[in-house]
């Protein structure tokens, strides 16, 4: 994408965003039922769209003749969620599944 | 009440924030780092973190700049994973809505996960309404400051950051870590699975429209199973009925 492109993808991201946000401050009351009833798919979506987005870039990598399985990166992944089922912060499973691909890329290239 | 007990109150809401600048720091980093791989301008990293100011939402969207996804898809997954806002933005709602428009504006815009939850506190909700907006601007300021610097600095470090290191790792990984911490009973962990399978067999179909057929999926199954195992589904998310 062109760097014009960008800057109108961002804004238009970014003024989807702040709506949003004014939404129920603005239409005070108004929106109340809508929320209500859109509430099971405003509780499942943050997993559904977690999953979707990080689980294909984990398993493959983009290479020139296509899709690669990438058994490192699978692996960096799983010391990531043992990570992050004993820590709260985000900063332990991903220092944890990086180091683990750095250290076996140096071990096994 | 005294201008002093607002200004307390306001820094009441600044010291609270600290401690979350933890987590915020090396998000930040992530993202102007990786904004950086991406060949993107300071400017435009900045740009894109000041309009945006929702550090997933902005990693998504760089996560999809580099799988070439379509305008559109970008724009709609970031909708998505700004939905979360709604929710905020109903619970400021009493509290924001009889002031005048201008502060309704602005106090909007820096609405942040971490100010909502310092500010839902319950020994948040006895206090006057003066009191409350003011701690909420202490916090959602001060997490608006160590948000744009976090950013800032990601972008000065990102650029000796060799390629071997495969930075760009790191945004599937962040997201990896934030889904395990919204798995919180065994239906959103098939909604996660169900997803996240989906989007492994969706991969090549075109315009990233994978991604999103991936999420609706998810979010069916997750609708779905507790009708067919015959419960309702506040019992299965472990909410009290309504």
């Amino acid at each position: 994408m062109s760097d014009l492109s960008l800057w109108g993808l961002f804004f238009m991201c970014g003024l989807a965003t702040y709506l949003i946000r004014l939404s129920f401050i603005q239409m005070h009351g108004k929106l109340g039922p809508l929320l209500a009833r859109c509430q099971p798919v405003l509780l499942l979506l943050p997993p559904a769209i977690l999953a979707a987005l990080c689980i294909p870039p984990i398993v493959f990598s983009k290479q020139t003749d296509g899709l690669q399985v990438e058994l490192a990166q699978i692996l960096a992944g799983c010391v990531a969620v043992v990570l992050a089922s004993y820590f709260k912060s985000l900063l332990w499973p991903i220092l944890g599944g990086m180091s683990f691909l750095w250290g076996y890329r140096w071990l096994i290239g | 009440m005294q201008i002093r007990d607002y200004r307390s109150q306001f820094w009441q809401g600044v010291r609270d924030l600290m401690p979350l600048v933890s987590g915020v720091l090396p998000f930040g980093l992530i993202v102007g780092a990786n904004g950086v791989a991406l060949d993107m301008s300071p400017e435009l990293i900045m740009g894109m973190t000041v309009m945006f100011f929702a550090g997933s939402a902005q990693l998504a969207a760089m996560q999809l700049i580099q799988e070439n996804a379509a305008f559109v898809v970008i724009v709609l997954t970031t909708i998505v994973i700004n939905l979360r806002f709604a929710i905020y933005s109903a619970t400021f709602a009493p509290l924001f809505y009889p002031l005048k428009k201008r502060y309704r504006l602005s106090f909007a815009y820096i609405l942040s996960d971490q100010a909502y939850g310092l500010c839902i506190a319950p020994d948040q909700q006895q206090r006057s309404d003066a009191e409350r907006i003011s701690y909420y601007l202490g916090t959602a300021l001060a997490l608006w400051v160590s948000w744009v610097l976090s950013v800032l600095l990601g972008i000065a470090v990102g650029a000796s950051i060799p390629p071997e290191w495969m930075l760009g790792f790191t945004i599937p990984l962040a997201f990896l870590a934030m889904l395990m911490s919204t798995i919180t009973n065994r239906l959103l962990l098939i909604v996660a699975v169900v997803s996240g399978l989906a989007a492994i067999f969706l991969q090549g179909l075109p315009y990233n429209l994978g991604f999103v057929l991936a999420v609706v999926f998810g979010v069916v199954a997750g609708l779905i199973l507790p009708r067919i195992a015959g419960r309702s589904f506040n019992s299965v998310m472990g909410r009290p009925h309504e």
